[in-house]
């Protein structure tokens, strides 16, 4: 449904997005993840047909973007991360007017405006002037803008800034929802987001896609699953350490020192291990106040990805699609 | 030209939910009523046709160098700033339909202004006096033209421009430049080429145009051409300027 092929942007000595290639299938839901500045609202840009690319190719519904910019238009519902709606309008008519630039017939444009309010949970405002809303109530108008004209592909840039604890709870589910009848590419910055909704992501840093796949996979490409051990001060800790580290499973330990009357250690492993440092724990007579199991989250990923890879040697790579004709983006 | 009817409804319904047009609109009307009455008592003596030549004559260009900016002004530059231009321009509509259906609702707008003076026509009517309706309508038709050019190059300014205030300023200027531009000649050139320069801006002058066939109420096409075709270039050069906005973004 979407594919971007050897795509670079620039501003002026500035590369903004560095050669990047995906490829995302019809009901896949992608979310695009990076820092500030990383290129993901260039690279929304270029896809919607708002900015051309410098170089490279991005094709919408087997549509050229620049070649066909108004059939690419035409399946896209687009939230950019401003939220632009009139203010002076009514929140029907802000949702009207994007029905007749879509061509709809009034008609089918009342009945989406009913389905569409409903689905964002707004059905009881209306009437009312979208200068007058909320924050959240705004992206929420927002999203309904871009749902309306029931676009095949929805790209959707940070849909839950402005949002409290909860509405962000609600938008999660309705992006999930989405995702059953279109298909969705989303960018945020709240990780916990990210992983709650999309299978698969896409990490740009600098301008380069340095990961792309399902979570899970990328979680097990990182290797960063870890038991927390806390052992009560008695056998020396290289002992200890040197009996954890010959477990099976075990990549490496670290020691993470001492608090209090205990000491603690980071078993880093391939699977989980309590059941066997527990059996070890017995065997040697340790005395443990702590044994749990912390499996890789998208946060730690992303930390580790933001603050040590050096982008130009290493790119992760799971299992997503390449397209083709489009080289690795390595 | 997809979708201009759809962004001229919507620019037009915009103006009109601003407060900004309404005290423009009103403020029109005084200013129209004030001059109108002054030239009917003491200018022409009570003679109405005179009075309304008078006022599109004079006063009419002091409304058509200020208006239009004040309209235009926030229609592209604003909406640059805000996002909107985004939303626009990712909207299954071409660039051309954007900037037409904007600078063609600021004219519509600009012609209810300007159908200030027929209507004082109607209502002198009204009282017994026999204006000429021919000439009127004319004159009314001009005065439109004359505002969508101007309205044109407001858009223009407003694209090319990064705040309203900025667009507003500069298309100011570039209207006064317009009409006074006759009067530029002894500026631009000195010796042999003052002649063909002067006139160059003779038969660019949009006052000596808009005199020489809607006021005395003669509807010349190669008038109303010279009119379309300022505005189709200046409208051509306002899509530009939006395209090169997304290279620039």
């Amino acid at each position: 449904m979407i594919r971007v092929s050897h795509v670079t942007r620039r501003f002026g000595s500035t590369t903004a997005v560095d050669d990047i290639s995906f490829r995302i299938e019809r009901g896949e839901i992608v979310g695009l993840l990076g820092l500030n500045g990383a290129g993901k609202t260039t690279t929304m840009r270029m896809l919607t047909g708002f900015l051309p690319a410098t170089s490279g190719s991005l094709e919408v519904g087997g549509f050229d973007v620049l070649e066909h910019s108004l059939e690419v238009r035409r399946r896209i519902g687009y939230l950019p991360e401003a939220v632009p709606l009139y203010r002076e309008h009514r929140v029907q008519e802000m949702l009207a007017f994007q029905g007749r630039l879509h061509g709809l017939p009034r008609k089918e444009v009342r009945r989406r405006i009913g389905q569409v309010l409903e689905r964002v949970g707004l059905l009881d405002r209306e009437r009312s002037l979208v200068g007058k809303l909320s924050k959240g109530q705004r992206q929420r108008v927002g999203l309904a803008v871009a749902l309306l004209p029931d676009p095949p592909v929805l790209v959707l840039d940070e849909p839950t800034s402005g949002f409290d604890p909860l509405q962000r709870i609600e938008v999660r589910s309705l992006v999930a929802e989405l995702a059953l009848e279109h298909t969705v590419l989303v960018s945020s910055h709240i990780l916990p987001e990210i992983e709650a909704v999309c299978a698969r992501v896409i990490v740009l840093h600098r301008g380069r896609i340095v990961a792309d796949g399902r979570q899970t996979e990328l979680m097990d490409a990182l290797g960063e699953a870890r038991a927390r051990v806390e052992v009560a001060m008695g056998p020396a800790p290289e002992e200890v350490r040197g009996l954890l580290e010959n477990l099976p499973c075990v990549r490496r330990v670290e020691d993470r020192g001492v608090s209090g009357a205990h000491r603690s250690f980071d078993v880093f492993a391939d699977e989980d291990v309590r059941g066997t440092i527990g059996a070890l724990a017995r065997r040697e007579g340790w005395t443990l106040r702590e044994l749990s199991w912390h499996p890789p989250t998208l946060e730690r990923f992303f930390a580790r990805i933001a603050l040590d890879l050096d982008p130009q040697e290493k790119t992760i790579r799971a299992t997503a699609p390449t397209p083709p004709g489009a080289g690795d983006p390595t | 030209m997809r979708g201009f009817r759809t962004i001229f409804g919507r620019e037009l319904a915009g103006l009109f939910l601003s407060p900004l047009a309404w005290i423009l609109l009103c403020a029109t009307f005084v200013y129209d009523a004030f001059f109108f009455l002054y030239a009917l008592e003491q200018g022409t003596g009570g003679e109405v046709n005179g009075a309304l030549y008078y006022m599109h004559e004079g006063p009419f260009w002091l409304l058509v160098v200020f208006l239009p900016p004040l309209l235009t002004m926030r229609m592209i530059s604003e909406e640059s700033r805000s996002g909107m231009l985004e939303f626009l321009l990712t909207a299954p509509v071409g660039d051309a339909s954007v900037v037409a259906g904007k600078a063609l609702a600021a004219t519509a707008f600009m012609a209810l202004a300007a159908a200030v003076l027929p209507l004082f026509g109607v209502l002198v009517g009204l009282l017994g006096a026999t204006p000429d309706w021919g000439q009127l309508v004319a004159q009314w038709i001009g005065a439109v033209l004359v505002s969508c050019l101007f309205c044109s190059l407001g858009i223009f300014s407003s694209a090319a421009s990064g705040t309203p205030l900025v667009a507003a300023f500069l298309a100011i200027l570039a209207n006064i430049v317009l009409v006074f531009l006759p009067m530029l000649a002894p500026f631009l050139a000195r010796g042999r080429l003052r002649e063909p320069v002067e006139w160059t801006l003779d038969k660019l002058a949009i006052q000596a145009h808009f005199r020489g066939s809607f006021l005395t109420g003669a509807l010349d096409s190669a008038h109303v051409v010279f009119f379309l075709s300022w505005i189709l270039a200046l409208l051509f050069l306002s899509v530009r300027v939006v395209e090169t906005k997304r290279w620039l973004v």
